[in-house]
């Protein structure tokens, strides 16, 4: 039975295999989830972070649990751009899954170095724009929060990303993330994502110290989840639906239904982050539930939900 | 803990650890908890939590693994509702553990506070696999009260850990407090003896697990005697298998650099000359 269904999507010209991706940050550069998770049974894999330089990171601690989520403020480490195409786009290399890598920098410029140096790597299909990080001092949530430089970003990489698919992800700390949406799809964007972690805090009572090193951190997990599926309907209807965008939504997705919220509100594609920390596997579980919600709705063709909320 | 898990778990080193899911145990009646606790009760936890087993043994049907805990927060509360039989998530085990090498002759493993779970496995481990080492147990805590041991009297030695008397190891108790033991912290007293003892001939290794101060005070009176320490790092930590990278520890690099290595992956043990210690 299950072999009726059909669960791929259309992903900007992408055939994904389904609609279920990584979320930067919280699956490494692939090989770390390896051992736990089947890779290849995935939609498409986006990498941690890429700066030019590689980057340590904030002091500890860098996360904190709070209700139903986690505050992080990791900073942006990672191992930098000449690392990562030494070391791990030859991993990339024999991926099923089209792999998106996440690009960040301090200025404009930064962007551009690594997008221009991931557009000659065959193995790369897409560039996730990073321009809402909440946990770094320059770039990141600067840039995210200005739709005009939101735009300059975006056609500044565009015009170097060659063939490469160019999602930009959105932060949900603005007034109105559709100008922010907008901004990045007259500007070139292939396609957007939503949401990043909102900036929150965590004050320890005992010490009266914030707990997180960096003071302030990225709020995830499910306590996000139905104001990132608000951000992404808002998304869906006045932007992305309009002009035929596609969208991968996150924020607190554990299960298929989680999934199948953000698909009927609008996303073509999801992306399980926080959830992958807890259960590595948390991705494959959510493939087969959507399966299973199509078998007992007689949905044959997963992608008829998208945008489908009545 | 049946086969196949349970061969994982019995290949286990002393100093890896676990991370076991939580958050779907019921809570202790609310009459049950500790005033201290009942704000934390509240809270909806959704990370695993990372544990060092104490003990993990061969039975009959397959494995069986100790954790040792103290009822702290919205965790450890839901971990007092287990009882035998209850299943639950682990993944583990993870991380390198403490090194053994072939040539030690002499183990002085010294603890502070909650550390105590590896120290005691390690004891356990040197005890059955390596009987021609030398073992001796140094357990601070800030009193008598917050030792997580059994302690008994001897007329001879005084107070000693019941745990590592089972298993024929020599233990010290230090207390901040003084209310047992050595009064004052377990490195003065590890130091002490090894003014009296000295570390003797052949390799001699300090292995350390507790409060991040403790173990950079170890190393320091480790590096007075000449004598290589391994420390069992603890950091918060939200994935414990490389992901999230929020559990670092800096290292000295090449070129006296600072590095950072990840808690869950490279360690938790590092050599302490490595550690850039808080």
């Amino acid at each position: 039975m299950s072999d009726a269904i059909d669960l791929s999507v259309d992903f900007a010209g992408l055939r994904l295999a389904n609609p279920v991706c990584t979320a930067s940050g919280t699956c490494g550069y692939a090989d770390e989830l390896a051992d736990y998770l089947d890779l290849d049974r995935l939609g498409a894999f986006v990498t941690k972070s890429i700066t030019v330089e590689p980057r340590a990171g904030n002091a500890t601690p860098r996360i904190v649990e709070t209700d139903a989520g986690m505050l992080n403020a990791i900073g942006l480490a990672n191992i930098g751009l000449e690392r990562f195409l030494r070391e791990k786009v030859p991993l990339l290399e024999g991926m099923r899954p089209a792999v998106f890598v996440n690009v960040a920098g301090r200025r404009i410029e930064e962007y551009v170095t690594v997008a221009e140096r991931l557009a000659g790597c065959p193995a790369i299909a897409g560039l996730e724009l990073n321009v809402s990080c909440p946990n770094v001092k320059q770039g990141g949530i600067t840039f995210g929060t200005d739709p005009e430089q939101i735009a300059k970003v975006t056609a500044a990489v565009k015009a170097v990303a060659g063939g490469k698919r160019l999602m930009v992800k959105l932060t949900p700390s603005v007034t109105d993330i559709t100008a922010c949406a907008r901004a990045a799809v007259d500007a070139g964007a292939d396609a957007l994502s939503l949401v990043n972690t909102f900036p929150a805090m965590v004050i320890d009572v005992a010490s009266r110290r914030p707990v997180l090193a960096n003071v302030t951190g990225g709020l995830s997990g499910p306590a996000i989840r139905p104001i990132a599926v608000h951000l992404m309907h808002r998304v869906w209807r006045e932007v992305a639906g309009p002009q035929g965008i596609p969208l991968m939504g996150m924020g607190g997705i554990r299960t298929a239904s989680d999934a199948l919220e953000f698909i009927l509100a609008g996303a073509t594609a999801v992306a399980v982050g926080t959830a992958t920390l807890i259960d590595p596997d948390t991705a494959e579980r959510i493939i087969t539930g959507l399966a299973a919600y199509c078998r007992r709705t007689g949905t044959t063709r997963l992608a008829d939900l998208i945008g489908g909320v009545q | 803990m049946e086969p196949p898990q349970a061969q994982t778990f019995l290949a286990a080193i002393p100093g890896q650890f676990m991370e076991v899911r939580l958050s779907d145990l019921s809570l202790p009646r609310g009459t049950e908890i500790p005033e201290d606790l009942r704000d934390a009760a509240r809270r909806q936890i959704i990370l695993r939590r990372p544990f060092s087993p104490c003990d993990i043994r061969k039975t009959t049907k397959g494995a069986r693994l100790g954790i040792l805990y103290q009822i702290r927060g919205p965790g450890t509360l839901r971990m007092s509702t287990l009882v035998a039989g209850d299943p639950l998530s682990l993944i583990g085990p993870l991380g390198n553990g403490f090194d053994v090498p072939a040539d030690l002759r002499r183990a002085l493993l010294v603890t502070g506070g909650m550390g105590a779970p590896p120290i005691e496995y390690l004891a356990e481990y040197l005890r059955t696999r390596r009987p021609d080492v030398d073992v001796r147990a140094f357990a601070g805590a800030r009193g008598l009260e917050e030792l997580p041991y059994e302690v008994r009297f001897d007329n001879e030695k005084g107070a000693i850990l019941d745990e590592f008397r089972r298993l024929n190891v020599e233990s010290c108790i230090a207390t901040d407090d003084g209310s047992v033991g050595f009064h004052g912290f377990v490195t003065q007293c590890l130091h002490q003896w090894l003014e009296r003892h000295r570390p003797g001939d052949g390799r001699c290794i300090v292995y350390a697990c507790g409060p991040e101060r403790m173990l950079s005070a170890t190393a320091a009176v480790a590096q007075t005697w000449g004598l290589e320490c391994q420390v069992s790092m603890e950091r918060m930590m939200a994935c414990g298998i490389g992901l999230c990278q929020s559990c670092v520890v800096p290292v000295r690099g090449e070129g006296g650099t600072a590095v950072n290595k990840l808690c869950c992956k490279d360690g938790p043990v590092f050599d302490s000359k490595d550690v850039i210690f808080e």
